[in-house]
């Protein structure tokens, strides 16, 4: 791909598609023919310059090629002659391409439509997930196979099925209206959430920074909170997914998670955490939970020393958040921060029943009992979190704790 | 006397089930049958891929992708019949094409359904099977207590002493729908007990007594309803009073 149009496609993929799907309702084909849209752009654009309307060249492109498709169909049904119909008395004959035919205002802005359906409650998770990074963010089954580690037929299965699901099912195309938006957003966000967590931390696997996925994560943050600015939590959520990302450099050395406490601050990048800074101003009063994970996070990205860090405050703000078994935990390594080992392991050992199963669970009692100077039980804990940690990489580092441990206690 | 023929497959033994047609038995099977006057009404549904279940929670409104219960056969159409007693019934289903690659269940409709009188298919809009389905429980006693009771529109829950309440709230729930042109036709049936399910693996028929699948939750009821969307579907579904404690699922028909 030319610069042009490898620009080009980054940022206008997901609005040419969104069009497409709102022109002629037909999934398949706005893809297809948004890929078309873009192939004749490497051909076309490097011989006859960028046009000066990128957005209007494409979607006329790619409609004339979905008329072609529509009209070449020889196994026609019912529904094929109605929307061909449709599409001939809806458009105008295309002028001549290049020279911005297309109107802007014809030429709507759907992906907030798109981003909705895509994200919507009746798809399985995994779909909503790949069908996200497929039609708006321009992925490939390929791609998004491999960042999900599953097969690439495995990954076009899915997002078959949930095209077919949309179709068959008669998902609407469209933003919910108000008495639906507030529970659906939640699901959009929780899908750009899932996105980010995905690609920072891979649950699974060697890989542990999958950079594509938060990169996308970020601009579909950036997006929703584009297209909907006055969203709290929509802006709460960018603003922690840019406090995160922020410290991602410093996550990791010699390809070793380095913890919060032992990262270099220095590496931390201060241009997002000032750009959620001030997202998130005048944000105090929000209670959502992205607004009070996103305040946490500034928090520890404004303390230059980990010794600065405002842990009152960080505990006060996790007691606002849904009381779940880890938001108690987090909130339990605040709490020892202020008042204690002894205060926080009185909060986090009763959790033993729901977090039992949990890596960080037993390495967060590890760490209160060696600060208790009980070497003894953190040996005990650590060897627990090693057995249920999920990636080798966490494994090294809990293996890491325990030597030491046991250093310590030869000592 | 009607019953409802639940029409059950294995999806995965057909993986292109998208492509392949009408097979002719099928046609000749509805043409005898509507010929007969027994056929009242009949669809096939999309893939159970297309299904979504819809539950109400402590006022909260749950909405899954999948069917009501993970069962290896699942739904794929049902017919409404017209029968003069179950073993009429069971011939018809026999005789459907479905037993040789699955199973149909057999599930008389409560007493009192209403004559189904079915407007052509609105091409704007999608039609859509609910099933409504909860626990439950076991076999009704037959008594005088129960003789005289009016089935209504309740799918019979058990373990609810304020049936009253109950039919009323059902009857809230229909006539808004009915209102709107929304809902085209709908009723309980009778307990699983009553089910029988045949099929019919090598040319042979097999009877047996029970519902298709020993879930937790069972059919119990189900409505045919005609939508803009599935947005429009799974609010009734979360509307309808047994979602507060059962499963509605919800099943978008093909185009016929």
């Amino acid at each position: 791909m030319t610069d042009d149009v490898a620009l080009a496609f980054g940022e206008e993929w997901g609005r040419l598609v969104a069009g497409l799907i709102g022109w002629c309702g037909d999934w398949d084909l706005a893809e297809e023919c948004a890929a078309e849209a873009f192939a004749a752009a490497v051909v076309a654009w490097p011989r006859d310059g960028r046009p000066d309307r990128p957005m209007a060249w494409l979607t006329t492109v790619a409609r004339n090629r979905a008329r072609d498709r529509i009209r070449r169909r020889t196994t026609e049904s019912a529904r094929h002659d109605a929307l061909a119909r449709l599409i001939d008395q809806a458009v105008q004959p295309p002028a001549e391409v290049g020279t911005g035919g297309v109107d802007d205002p014809e030429i709507a802005d759907d992906r907030l439509r798109l981003i909705f359906t895509c994200c919507h409650p009746a798809l399985p998770m995994p779909a909503r997930i790949a069908l996200t990074l497929r039609t708006l963010c321009g992925l490939t089954s390929a791609e998004i196979a491999r960042a999900f580690l599953v097969t690439e037929p495995t990954m076009d299965k899915r997002l078959v099925r949930a095209r077919a699901k949309i179709r068959q099912a008669a998902i609407p195309y469209r933003v919910p209206p108000s008495e639906l938006l507030p529970e659906r957003l939640d699901g959009v966000l929780a899908v750009v959430y899932l996105l980010f967590n995905e690609g920072y931390a891979a649950s699974s696997g060697e890989s542990l920074l999958r950079v594509d996925l938060t990169t996308e994560a970020i601009r579909l943050a950036r997006l929703v909170h584009g297209l909907l600015p006055t969203a709290d939590e929509a802006t709460a959520l960018l603003a922690l997914l840019l406090l995160t990302d922020a410290r991602r450099a410093a996550r990791l050395r010699d390809g070793e998670i380095v913890p919060l406490p032992d990262q270099d601050r220095a590496l931390w990048d201060a241009s997002r955490t000032r750009e959620a800074e001030l997202l998130l101003r005048g944000s105090s009063g929000h209670t959502g939970p992205y607004a009070v994970q996103s305040r946490i996070a500034l928090c520890h990205n404004l303390s230059e020393r980990p010794e600065d860090t405002d842990w009152a405050t960080i505990a006060a703000l996790y007691s606002l958040l849904p009381a779940t078994p880890v938001t108690e935990l987090n909130r339990a390594v605040a709490v020892a921060m202020v008042d204690g080992p002894a205060a926080g392991l009185a909060l986090a050992a009763p959790l033993e029943g729901d977090l039992g199963a949990y890596h960080l669970f037993h390495a967060t009692l590890a760490d209160f009992h060696t600060r208790l100077g009980d070497p003894a039980a953190a040996a005990i804990s650590l060897r627990a979190a090693i057995t249920l940690a999920p990636t080798p990489a966490e494994r090294r580092l809990l293996r890491r704790r325990l030597a030491g441990l046991s250093l310590g206690m030869t000592e | 006397m009607k019953f409802m023929l639940i029409h059950t497959l294995d999806e995965s033994a057909f993986p292109n089930e998208e492509e392949c047609g009408v097979p002719v038995e099928l046609e000749s099977w509805a043409t005898e049958m509507v010929g007969r006057g027994i056929e009242l009404d009949g669809a096939r549904l999309h893939p159970v891929s297309s299904a979504t279940s819809v539950r109400r929670r402590d006022g909260r409104t749950l909405v899954v992708d999948g069917p009501f219960a993970e069962t290896k056969e699942q739904v794929a159409g049902y017919d409404l019949l017209e029968c003069r007693d179950l073993d009429e019934a069971i011939a018809v289903a026999a005789a459907h094409p479905t037993t040789a690659v699955g199973s149909i269940e057999v599930r008389p409709l409560e007493d009192g359904a209403p004559t189904v009188d079915l407007p052509e298919p609105d091409p704007a809009r999608q039609r859509y099977l609910l099933l409504i389905c909860a626990a439950m429980g076991a076999a009704p006693v037959e008594d005088a207590a129960h003789a005289d009771r009016d089935p209504g529109h309740d799918p019979g829950h058990p373990g609810h002493d304020s049936d009253q309440d109950d039919d009323e709230d059902i009857d809230r729930w229909v006539d808004d729908l009915d209102s709107r042109g929304v809902r085209l036709f709908g009723w309980p049936l009778q307990h699983p007990s009553t089910a029988v399910t045949v099929s019919r693996p090598n040319g042979r028929t097999m009877t047996v007594d029970g519902p298709f699948a020993e879930t937790k939750e069972q059919i119990a009821g189900y409505d045919l309803l005609e939508c803009t969307d599935l947005d429009e579907a799974l609010a009734a579904a979360a509307a309808h009073p047994v979602a507060s404690f059962g499963t509605v699922e919800v099943r978008p028909l093909w185009a016929s």
